[in-house]
């Protein structure tokens, strides 16, 4: 995946450009509007994170210069949440936004969503290790035993598998497993993963689910030694 | 009396003192009943004079009627002319005396002046000649007996006396009117800053309150009936400011004090971790646990900037018309692992639809049931109920609890308020909950309400029509 940033506070650009390089990403970086909009138009992307406040051309003209040109997809990064900076961003052609502070794992998630859109059907038989997850006969296996699931921890086990090797963040669990589109600062996901590994992995040797402290879930197979 | 400040000529032009206007109002009032008291007497006043003069006229025919139907002796002709010669001797009375005979005859055009009585009966007024005064005259029919023939005759009075006691009441009534109206517009002005005077005091009781001394209030005794209104609106506009300041002053507390235990875990522990070499494994506990600080502030940083939205007045802006019951049954799914740990069970009754902004409606719905599952025992129900009236949606959710005193239910909603002080710091909600259910409460134009009655506490919020 090809990523343009264009953010002017170093620290963010930085850790942004170290993080999404390290996810496999190739990462161009600008740190103002003039310089981002020369990148966005003559070099080509699959995502561009653009902040909303910039020096030289703030982020919602560069937008509006660049929608004239291209639909690269374009998430926006503002400071103010309120109504009429998210409306006017929409409006202007962007795909999503997030409001600072925003977390690293919520940013990536996002990304692989703008970019993943529109793309090849997927797959409706999921394997991770020993699990099998057929997303028709809505059914789940290990190692041929058949998993005892609830709907709720069905879908949220086949959300997993479908990212597997991604980070799931609590948000992004809630919004796509039960439709809160708000931080519930509930425990709800945590115990439905707790429930959902006692079904899963406690039985077997090999845990496949795995908890990112501070960060989220993660559904894969590791080493032994993990 | 305390001197108020003069103002400049040009504000004082503008602004009118109630005093001047009361005095000329009076004083309108003055002229009117003076006009209508003075219109009243002319009218009693003509009217008896009308009256005098018709007796006057009346008399005078009287006068020499008796004589004429009574005296018998040969000379009455002689005693008649001497008779009238006294009375009209004045010069305000005037006879005629008209009849077939030429000696029973008296007055110039006396025969016109029957003429003129016998074709209009009842007392006339005319002008006998050009030039001369008004006249008032009478004329009767006198019967013949044996000293004279049958006879006419007519008696007149001047009417200008009568008539110069009317025009000088006309000429004198409106200068008296006027001289009246100027007195009443000068006592009533006087009246009125004497009047008035409660309202300097009000004034200079104002001034003296500032920032310094919030708590200082009007003195409500000393004020009259008429602003006791005024001045105890006043008094509550200024105990719902200083609630208000109190609220704000204790907030920005509480704000610096929830933000200051994660910053001191963070600063803290990020010290320790750094003052000796550590292995990959234990600096990666720390920056664990530095996430989860940060994840805190970052909650905390999101919400207050949430309440301060809606306190700026934002107002929920995509709303959609849905059924609330079904947006409950919703909220109330995510729950269901929560709910079976702690062996609860959540009912939904009733349903409305709603405009609602539905992220925002789950938000609020979800912050309720997290409170009734923090506070009902185990086993509880728990009742999420739907009311619809008159246009507005109400939500609320009841679940059995510890007793809550009444003066602490409204106090529920406040952001960092914590009925239970001993609860812990690390609260999922840190205590913003209900203000967030609140906040998105006034966001779609409705408000929170709070009970505890019989055991059950019983949250809501309603809903206000989306055009309001």
């Amino acid at each position: 995946m090809k990523v343009l940033i264009i953010e002017d506070e170093r620290k963010t650009a930085d850790y942004l450009q170290r993080g999404l390089t390290e996810q496999g990403c190739a990462v161009d970086v600008a740190y103002d509007g003039i310089d981002g909009q020369h990148l966005a138009v003559h070099y080509d992307h699959d995502v561009i994170v653009l902040d909303a406040m910039l020096p030289g051309l703030s982020g919602f003209e560069l937008l509006r210069s660049l929608r004239a040109v291209k639909n690269t997809p374009v998430i926006m990064l503002t400071a103010r949440d309120g109504v009429e900076d998210r409306v006017r961003g929409l409006r202007d052609g962007a795909d999503d936004y997030l409001v600072k502070p925003f977390s690293f794992v919520e940013l990536f998630a996002r990304l692989q969503a703008l970019t993943r859109r529109g793309r090849q059907q997927e797959a409706t038989l999921l394997r991770v290790g020993g699990l099998t997850i057929d997303l028709i006969a809505r059914r789940a296996t290990r190692d041929t035993q058949r998993l005892d699931l609830t709907a709720k921890e069905f879908a949220l086990l086949a959300l997993l598998a479908r990212r597997q090797g991604e980070i799931l963040s609590k948000t992004t669990i809630a919004e796509l497993v039960w439709d809160m589109h708000f931080d519930s600062h509930t425990n709800v996901v945590e115990v439905a993963i707790k429930r959902l590994r006692a079904k899963i992995d406690a039985p077997f040797t090999a845990p496949l689910l795995h908890t990112i402290r501070g960060m989220g879930y993660v559904l894969e197979e590791r080493g032994a030694s993990a | 009396m305390k001197n108020v400040a003069p103002a400049p000529e040009a504000q004082a032009l503008r602004r009118q003192s109630i005093a001047l206007r009361l005095a000329l109002m009076f004083s309108a009032v003055a002229l009117t009943v003076f006009a209508l008291i003075g219109f009243a007497v002319h009218e009693l006043l003509s009217r008896d004079l009308a009256r005098h003069e018709q007796e006057q006229v009346a008399d005078r025919i009287a006068d020499l009627r008796f004589m004429l139907e009574r005296g018998r002796t040969p000379e009455l002709i002689d005693r008649v002319h001497d008779k009238i010669a006294a009375v009209t001797s004045n010069g305000r009375t005037r006879y005629w005396l008209w009849s077939d005979d030429p000696v029973w005859r008296y007055g110039d055009e006396a025969g016109r002046m029957a003429q003129i009585t016998r074709a209009q009966p009842g007392i006339l007024l005319l002008k006998v000649a050009p030039g001369q005064e008004q006249l008032a005259v009478l004329g009767t029919d006198i019967a013949a007996t044996p000293v004279h023939p049958p006879l006419r005759l007519v008696a007149a009075i001047d009417t200008a006396p009568i008539n110069q006691i009317l025009r000088t009441f006309e000429i004198w009534l409106l200068p008296v009117m006027l001289c009246g109206a100027l007195l009443v517009a000068a006592l009533s002005y006087r009246v009125a800053r004497v009047g008035l005077r409660p309202l300097a005091q009000l004034s200079a009781d104002a001034q003296d309150i500032g920032p310094d001394n919030r708590g200082q209030r009007l003195r409500m005794p000393a004020l009259p009936l008429e602003l006791a209104e005024l001045g105890s609106s006043f008094n509550s506009a200024l105990d719902r400011l200083d609630s208000a300041y109190t609220q704000l002053e204790s907030f920005n507390a509480d704000v610096a004090h929830e933000l200051r235990t994660p910053l001191a875990n963070l600063i803290g522990q990020t010290q320790v971790a750094l003052s000796r070499e550590r292995d990959a494994a234990q600096l990666r506990e720390v920056l664990q646990s530095n996430l989860e600080e940060l994840e805190r502030l970052r909650t905390i940083v999101s919400d207050m900037l949430f309440l301060a939205r809606a306190e700026r007045g934002e107002r929920a802006a995509r709303r959609i018309r849905t059924s609330l019951a079904r947006e409950i049954d919703k909220t109330v799914e995510f729950f269901d692992v929560l709910l079976d740990d702690a062996g609860l069970q959540v009912r939904v009754e009733g349903d409305a639809n709603a405009a609602i902004e539905t992220s925002l409606f789950h938000r609020a719905v979800t912050n309720l049931l997290q409170n009734a599952i923090q506070h009902a025992p185990r086993g509880a129900r728990i009742l999420a109920r739907i009311d619809a009236t008159n246009e507005r949606a109400r939500v609320s959710v009841s679940n059995p609890s510890q007793a809550i005193p009444t003066e602490q239910l409204p106090r529920l909603f406040d952001r960092f308020y914590r009925g239970d002080a001993s609860r812990p710091n690390s609260d999922a909600n840190h205590g913003l909950g209900l203000a967030i259910v609140k906040a998105i409460a006034s966001m779609h134009g409705g408000r929170v309400f709070a009970q505890w009655e019989a055991g059950i506490t019983t949250v809501g919020f309603t809903l206000g029509h989306p055009d309001k």
